[in-house]
């Protein structure tokens, strides 16, 4: 197989592949997680103005109190990645032509320049975040071979796009291939890894909201 | 696998549903629960990470409710749940968290870590992997009446001695008063002078209050080893009492756990709405304050500082009111760093303090109290729950803190002034 | 003079300075001694009755009955020995004997109802029941102590 019929494959059939392991794979998910109920809490609930699981999505994005300072590089450089992935994701002009053609919605795009700086700023951040992993004795206790899998399946298509914009390494059609391809593969595993908290925050966090709520205590 | 084990994993099982799915799925090792967590900051060993003490339960998850996990399950590539691996658990789940939910308000992803613990605890108790301490408190409370032994007769030598000391009776039994009064084990053996307390501030209000002869022990053991048939019992004896006695309202006492299992968990419990209002005293006492019905004269002048129980503030939501009720008494009340919602544990709650093999932790862990107390360095130290007063004496002691510890509920009533002015 | 009840007790307690307080706080925690073992509870006692106690030796004493207490709790969720919790009454009744005292303190009163306690706790390890005739044997005592 050449580039041309390579990058063709990840942009045809692989692309279709994946979403539609990930469209099904989501779903799945989803219904595994939250078809096993909760039973109704019958204690006679306190009701407190701002305790509850709506309040709580939003409200957990930020540290509570005392937590900044015992790990900033989890808090900022969490944020930073987050954020920069969002940007580069769905602000840069090229990937807004990718979702218009799939769906038919789009915006406008921040200038190339910008999402270049973004990216650059996401993959420092990225790694810096994998070097805390290592180096932090509870972070380091607690990660599996899914924690470096899924960092490495978040970090390939930050790179090798950025990489194929600045015309790095490979002939771009090559880079750009490999940049679908990478892209493929986290869709393909996201739905099945810790990457899936991408969907279940907003459940998680619903819930603690909601079962504090009742008691009156804003989490 | 063993009937035990079988058991156990089978109570897990019941007890798994979407909140814990959605949590287990959603964590991504961030380690943020063990910031918050006094085992963890107190010691620096990352075994007591929060979300760490919850490993056989997620993977219990994983093979049973997960389509990835079932199949890893049938061809043999998933680590089962074992006897030894719940017995390894043990310290984790129960001598290193006293339930007391600091991991779950910092979990960024929304992880409810100190609900998940509760669960597991019913899946370690069911396979027999609950601490000795903690066994013997529970079949006390369901052969004796109270986790430690406390028959009526001594609830009645109790009564008699309040009444000597202060002129003030105290009703046993009484149909259709407002108040029933619940008292834990930890006051009636060690702290007597809650009872006369309650006495003196339910006589200045003028309300009518009963202690219950069949219910007089709020401490709910059921709830601390995990076993939810047994603090069903226990709750159960309580509001068969307040429905005998139709009271209005039942109050906990000053011991957090007896207020979760009774306000929170009760009527989940037995599977029905109470018909009667369930407050802490604290709660109580703050109505009476607000409404006018609290009236003390002078003031402590001495340097306070408070400390929250967990089950009381960050678990309960009982916050403001220790605040307001402290100046109520108090010229000079300070305040330690992180007080009120994201205040940190004594150290000693949720059956931690039963578990004698988990004494060396406890007081490593301390370390946190007493650095919030070095910051502060107050004349005495108030709080609301009586496990909290013995296990902060001890962390005192242990590192040569003078520092007394009163309860709230007792300071208070030292400030209301003598009978017929 | 005679004392028949908490109210005439209580008055008596009132009119004696600190130091004759630390004598009768003493004498009452001797009548329950015997439910304690703790060579610190008893140190204290002895300390309290010496009129020429020093400051810093009533310091010293005072630490360690402190001590005694707070180690002889019964913790939450243990069986309730009472003949041990006795022994915590009458070092709570010791502590009471050797703290430092402010004018006004009622620490003889203290003692009389930590030592009250004590007894109960005995009576009920027994299972004599609630009834003890302790409040009168403190009647005795302090109309004794009055006398001389």
């Amino acid at each position: 197989m050449n580039e041309m019929q390579f990058l063709t494959w990840v942009r045809g059939q692989g692309l279709d592949l994946a979403v539609s392991i990930f469209l099904l794979g989501v779903l799945w998910r989803i219904f595994e997680i939250y078809s096993l109920g909760r039973k109704k809490d019958l204690a006679a609930p306190r009701h407190v103005a701002g305790a509850s699981g709506w309040h709580t999505i939003f409200r957990r994005s930020l540290p509570p109190e005392g937590m900044m300072k015992k790990s900033p590089v989890t808090y900022v450089g969490g944020y930073i990645f987050h954020i920069g992935l969002a940007i580069v994701v769905f602000l840069f002009a090229p990937h807004i032509k990718l979702i218009q053609s799939l769906t038919g919605l789009s915006w406008p795009g921040l200038p190339s320049q910008f999402i270049d700086l973004v990216a650059v700023v996401t993959i420092a951040a990225m790694v810096v975040v994998l070097f805390d992993r290592i180096n932090k004795p509870v972070k380091r206790y607690l990660s599996t071979f899914e924690d470096w899998f899924t960092w490495t399946l978040a970090f390939l298509p930050v790179l090798t796009g950025w990489m194929a914009v600045q015309h790095l390494l490979l002939p771009y059609a090559t880079m750009l291939a490999l940049h679908i391809l990478s892209v493929e593969l986290l869709l393909v595993f996201l739905p099945f890894t810790k990457l899936f908290h991408a969907f279940t925050v907003f459940g998680s966090r619903w819930y603690i909201g909601k079962i504090n709520g009742h008691k009156g205590v804003a989490v | 696998m063993s009937a035990s084990l079988e058991k156990g994993v089978r109570v897990l099982k019941e007890v798994i549903d979407a909140p814990i799915a959605s949590y287990f799925s959603s964590c991504v090792h961030c380690g943020l629960c063990a910031e918050a967590c006094l085992f963890y900051t107190e010691t620096g060993d990352p075994k007591y990470t929060p979300i760490h003490k919850l490993e056989p339960l997620r993977r219990l998850y994983e093979q049973e409710y997960t389509l990835l996990g079932r199949l890893g399950k049938m061809v043999g590539l998933s680590k089962p749940v074992t006897d030894d691996e719940l017995e390894e658990w043990k310290e984790l789940v129960y001598n290193s968290c006293t339930l007391c939910g600091r991991c779950s308000v910092v979990c960024p992803v929304g992880n409810d870590i100190v609900y998940m613990v509760r669960k597991f605890r019913e899946g370690m108790s069911a396979s027999g992997h609950a601490p000795e301490g903690i066994i013997g408190a529970v079949n006390r409370t369901i052969t004796i009446g109270s986790p430690m032994g406390v028959k009526l007769p001594a609830v009645k030598a109790q009564m008699k001695h309040v009444e000597e000391d202060h002129g003030l009776p105290i009703p046993l039994d009484v149909e259709g008063a407002e108040y029933m009064v619940m008292l834990s084990s930890m006051e009636i053996i060690n702290f007597p002078e809650y009872l006369a307390a309650i006495a003196k501030i339910m006589h200045q209000a003028g309300k009518t209050w009963t202690l219950c002869s069949t219910a007089f022990e709020a401490t709910n053991a059921g709830m601390q080893i995990g076993n939810s048939d047994l603090a069903k019992v226990l709750v159960t004896r309580i509001v068969d009492g307040a429905e005998k006695l139709k009271v209005k309202t039942v109050i906990s006492p000053e011991c957090g756990h007896a207020y979760t299992a009774l306000r929170w968990e009760g009527a989940n419990l037995i599977g029905r709405p109470f018909t009667f209002k369930v407050q802490h005293i604290i709660e109580v006492l703050g109505e009476f304050q607000e409404n006018g019905l609290l009236k003390t004269e002078g003031f402590e002048v001495d340097k306070l500082t408070f400390h929250d129980p967990c089950q009381l503030a960050r678990r309960g939501g009982v916050i403001k009111q220790q605040r307001n009720l402290m100046n109520m008494v108090a010229k000079n009340f300070v305040e330690m760093p992180d007080a009120g919602f994201m205040n940190w544990c004594c150290g000693g709650g949720g059956g931690a303090s039963a578990i004698e093999e988990g004494e060396e932790l406890r007081l490593e862990a301390f370390k946190k109290k007493k650095s919030q107390l070095d910051a502060v360095k107050p004349d005495r130290l108030v709080t609301a729950c009586a496990n909290c007063r013995i296990v902060l004496e001890e962390g005192l002691e242990h590192y040569q803190m003078d520092i007394p510890v009163v309860g709230l509920t007792e300071m208070i009533a030292e400030h209301i002034p003598k009978q017929g002015d | 003079m005679a004392i028949s009840n908490d109210s005439e007790l209580k008055a008596a307690l009132h009119g004696l300075s600190t130091a004759q307080q630390r004598q009768v706080a003493a004498r009452f925690t001797e009548s329950v001694l015997s439910l304690s073992a703790d060579p610190r509870v008893v140190g204290a006692v002895i300390a309290a009755k010496r009129p020429d106690i020093t400051d810093p030796e009533l310091a010293a004493m005072y630490q360690a009955a402190k001590t005694a207490s707070v180690e002889s709790y019964t913790q939450c969720g243990k069986e309730c020995d009472w003949a041990v919790q006795a022994g915590h009454f009458v070092s709570k009744a010791a502590t009471a004997c050797v703290q430092p005292a402010e004018a006004g303190a009622s620490l003889a009163w203290e003692a009389a109802m930590q030592a009250r306690m004590a007894r109960m706790s005995e009576t009920i390890a027994t299972g004599e029941g609630t009834e003890n005739r302790e409040a009168e044997a403190q009647y005795r005592i302090l109309e004794a102590f009055l006398n001389n």
